[in-house]
């Protein structure tokens, strides 16, 4: 009697702790609000296709924001989202750059990986990668400007557009946006207009052929693109422009790392001497920016004519390593004025928006994230990939997660964020 | 009364919510103790509170009380008091769940099962007759054991957490009056540390770096108390447990790196972690023969514990860290009581309710504080005159928190829940 009394008070207690031994977190409910993901879309560039390390490659392609988005979606009605992913057998797809380890001097030592490209024999001035055939939703095409999307034979001038579409160039006639548009869907994300700029800020506004777009223009498409995404009632998501100016394409090389560099062995030395847009010879003052790659150029000092180049008003650095303090302005007015016609379309049309130049300043001027320090540095800022421009996986899902906070908030619905730590910053050998 | 205005009512109907079928629960449980690692849990951040079977069943009160050989840790001037000698040896099983989930995210992640064992020892010698008694004590004041998945979203703050810290206490307790005794005992602290996390440096092959911090600590402390017994009939007991500051020289940092890095890595560490001091008082009321009612109030010094430092042998890439912790000072309430029912049976049960010394901003993973609530029960029996044998059970449960760490930036909500069953022997002669 008393034994078993003393058993049952032993269960009791044990069964009264272990009830319920998971604590439990109030259930939540994943909801579409007012928008429906059945068919969602990108429509974009570079960074929406996926591209980093310099190339569009299948790992790239398969961190995409929009296919991280797309998955979420899944939760709250979202659909199959198709992206025109390279074959295994062409992973590499246009090639892409690797980190090969570090010099004595501890610089980065970078190559190009393409062993598996999807080039097709016989590209001419255009490359041509091996055509994607099959449902899309991805639609970003790396290199693309807002001043394309309207162009019927911008077919033939963009492989990775090409890939895309059933005719092969030069008998392409679609426009991008018609393209895009042509296959019902109900919502859409659109990242366009980086390209506009982007273009004569790394060629350090040296090329003619890359010019900004005017502004009136890049008003006047923006609303074409805006109004025919929406002609059908669809919802959708915006983003402005990143300051490409805070990207570590133009803040790893300075002008004190290279006078430091130069300084080991001339100590003498106190200025490097740029050619300027505008044509004229100066030395380069803490305002101009030299742009990523003039960083493995290895000219600097080395003689031509018997003149150090660059470091003698007669043999100065020429423009198209560098953004000088000028160009560097007319960048920032583009870009500004970009994203004033981006937001108000965006508000009129009562669209949700990712505001990409404040989300990249906050994260590149440093920030942990789950116990990750990002930045904009390169390489140790794991947010930026190894072309300087380009967004790691990382970087990417910290974007996907601000395009479904803005969602969320614009049509009150729940996608669940992505989880940011289980995708890679750069790889080390 | 701070103790009913603290204490949340709403918890009270999971007592009644007993059922018989939960019983194959607690079977796997029960397997899954014996399965289980020798680590522990945490009872006020890492303060473990479970140094006495008889006084865990109350809720963690004995400062005031002469009830048995745990007197050594609960207050040594009651030592000489206790009315025979006696040896104990005991354990107390602990489970511990803590859910997870990330603000914005759908996912609930939690620790992995472990079962931590703290063990505890006492014994008391010399003469009952004599107004001097001796004392040992074996006990684990301190401890964590935090094991989440190697690949859970919090991975680059924590991964997991071993840490213990078993106090060694020679005692001697002095009668100076049939009323009151004195008593007081050097502590050597055996410390052990295990710390492991995610490093965000992406190897070869797309996994994530790791480290892990191992290290051993050897100190000294103190343990004093004074024992009351008044003419009203009430025992009143103070103790001060004094901090011992556990200092890791030279503990082993082992970085799994890509190669490219691993000659910048550091190998060995140094860090102090304070133990803190925690001073009690406690009151004994004796309402008839049978009944005992104890009632504590501890107050543990947690400010001391301001930040937690690494000092690394190798900073070339990874920095000296300072993690603030800011912890301020936190009381905890404890109300027991015990009947001994019949001859050979006593029964036992407790509330209590402990602040948390987290404040707001500062809760990391491997120690997901907040104010919780504890409810236990527990039996005696008398086997012979000479053996017995106590059963305890302690619940905790600790209150869900939402919290962004100020450090990491880590963003989401923590509830835990903590089951200890535990049991002793002891010897009287």
């Amino acid at each position: 009697m008393k034994s078993n009394f003393i058993y049952k008070s032993i269960l009791a207690v044990a069964i009264l702790g272990m009830a319920s031994c998971k604590p439990e977190l109030k259930d939540i409910t994943p909801t579409k609000g007012s928008a429906d993901f059945s068919r969602y879309i990108a429509v974009g560039n570079s960074l929406t296709s996926g591209y980093a390390d310099g190339g569009l490659f299948l790992e790239g392609q398969q961190n995409s924001y929009p296919l991280m988005i797309a998955e979420q979606m899944k939760a709250v009605g979202g659909g199959a989202f198709a992206t025109p992913f390279f074959k295994d057998s062409e992973a590499d797809g246009s090639g892409h750059l690797v980190l090969k380890g570090f010099d004595a001097k501890g610089l980065p030592q970078l190559a190009e990986q393409k062993d598996r490209l999807a080039v097709r024999p016989g590209s001419g001035a255009v490359t041509l990668f091996t055509k994607y055939t099959g449902d899309l939703n991805n639609y970003g095409v790396p290199g693309i400007k807002l001043a394309h999307i309207t162009a019927g034979v911008y077919g033939n001038l963009n492989g990775f557009y090409e890939r895309m579409l059933p005719t092969d160039a030069p008998g392409n006639t679609t426009p991008y946006l018609e393209f895009v548009t042509a296959k019902p869907y109900t919502f859409f994300s659109m990242w366009l207009g980086n390209n506009d700029i982007l273009g004569y800020a790394s060629s350090g506004g040296a090329n003619p052929n890359d010019q900004p777009t005017p502004k009136a223009m890049f008003s006047g498409l923006y609303n074409i693109a805006v109004n025919k995404l929406t002609e059908k009632e669809a919802k959708g998501v915006v983003a402005t422009i990143p300051d490409v100016l805070s990207t570590p394409y133009f803040n790893t090389v300075t002008l004190a790392s290279l006078l430091a560099a130069v300084q080991v062995s001339a100590p003498t030395v106190k200025d490097i001497y740029i050619k300027t847009g505008a044509g004229a010879t100066r030395p380069a003052t803490a305002q101009d920016y030299f742009v990523l790659p003039f960083l493995s150029a290895g000219l600097l000092g080395v003689p031509t004519g018997g003149i150090p180049y660059g470091l003698h008003p007669l043999n100065p650095v020429d423009s198209r390593w560098v953004l000088d303090k000028d160009e560097a302005a007319i960048v920032a007015d583009y870009t500004n004025a970009y994203n004033a016609t981006i937001k108000s379309v965006a508000a009129a049309k009562g669209l949700a928006l990712v505001d990409a130049y404040a989300l990249l300043k906050e994260y590149g001027a440093g920030k942990d994230v789950n116990g990750i320090r990002v930045s904009a540095a390169f390489i140790t800022g794991n947010i930026f990939s190894l072309d300087g421009i380009h967004l790691t996986p990382l970087g990417y899902s910290i974007v996907a997660n601000e395009f479904i906070r803005s969602i969320n908030s614009k049509y009150g619905s729940s996608i669940p964020i992505v989880d940011v730590t289980k995708y890679r910053g750069v790889k080390f050998p | 009364m701070l103790i009913k205005s603290k204490i949340n009512i709403s918890y009270f109907p999971k007592i009644n919510r007993i059922s018989i079928n939960n019983y194959p629960n607690m079977k796997k449980i029960v397997l899954s103790f014996l399965l289980g690692l020798p680590i522990l849990g945490y009872s006020q951040s890492f303060q473990v509170n479970l140094q006495g079977q008889k006084q865990t069943a109350m809720g963690g009160a004995g400062t005031g009380l002469a009830l048995d050989e745990a007197a050594v840790f609960f207050n040594p001037g009651a030592v000489s008091f206790l009315k025979k000698n006696g040896v104990q040896a005991g354990i107390s099983p602990l489970y511990l769940k803590t859910a997870f989930r990330e603000n914005g995210s759908n996912i609930t992640e939690y620790n992995k099962d472990k079962i931590a064992t703290p063990v505890m020892g006492y014994a008391v010698f010399g003469s009952p007759a004599n107004r001097l008694r001796f004392g040992i004590g074996i006990y684990t004041p301190f401890g964590g054991a935090m094991h989440w998945k190697e690949d859970w979203t919090g991975k680059f703050t924590v991964t997991s957490l071993d840490l213990q810290a078993i106090y060694i206490q020679p005692t001697l307790s002095l009668k100076i009056t049939d009323n009151i005794g004195i008593g007081g005992g050097l502590v050597y602290s055996l410390g052990k540390v295990d710390l492991r996390r995610a490093i965000p440096i992406t190897k070869p092959n797309g996994e994530i770096s790791t480290a892990k911090l191992k290290g051993d600590a050897k100190d000294f402390g103190w343990n004093a108390g004074i024992y009351v017994q008044t003419v009203s009939g009430v025992s009143i007991g103070v103790t001060h447990r004094s901090q011992i500051t556990a200092k890791v020289k030279g503990g082993d940092a082992i970085f799994d790196v890509p190669d490219a890095l691993r000659a910048t890595m550091p190998t060995k560490f140094d860090a102090e972690l304070p133990l803190p001091a925690t001073t009690s008082i406690g009151l004994g009321f004796y309402p008839s023969d049978k009944t005992t009612i104890a009632v504590d109030v501890n107050w543990v010094h947690w400010n001391k514990y301001k930040e937690l430092a690494f000092d690394y042998d190798n900073n070339a890439r990874i920095p000296d860290t300072k993690s603030p912790r800011n912890y301020h000072d936190a009381a905890a309430f404890r109300v027991g009581i015990q009947n001994q029912t019949t001859n050979r049976l006593a029964l036992r049960a407790g509330i209590a309710y402990a602040m948390t010394p987290v404040g707001k901003g500062y809760v990391t993973p491997e120690v997901p504080d907040a104010d919780r609530l504890l409810l236990s029960a527990g039996l005696g029996f008398k086997a012979s005159e000479r053996f017995l044998i106590d059963l305890s059970f302690l619940y905790e449960n600790v209150k869900a928190r939402n919290e962004t760490n100020i450090e990491t930036g880590l963003s989401g909500e923590f509830k835990t829940a903590a089951y200890i069953p535990g049991i002793s022997f002891s010897y009287k002669w």
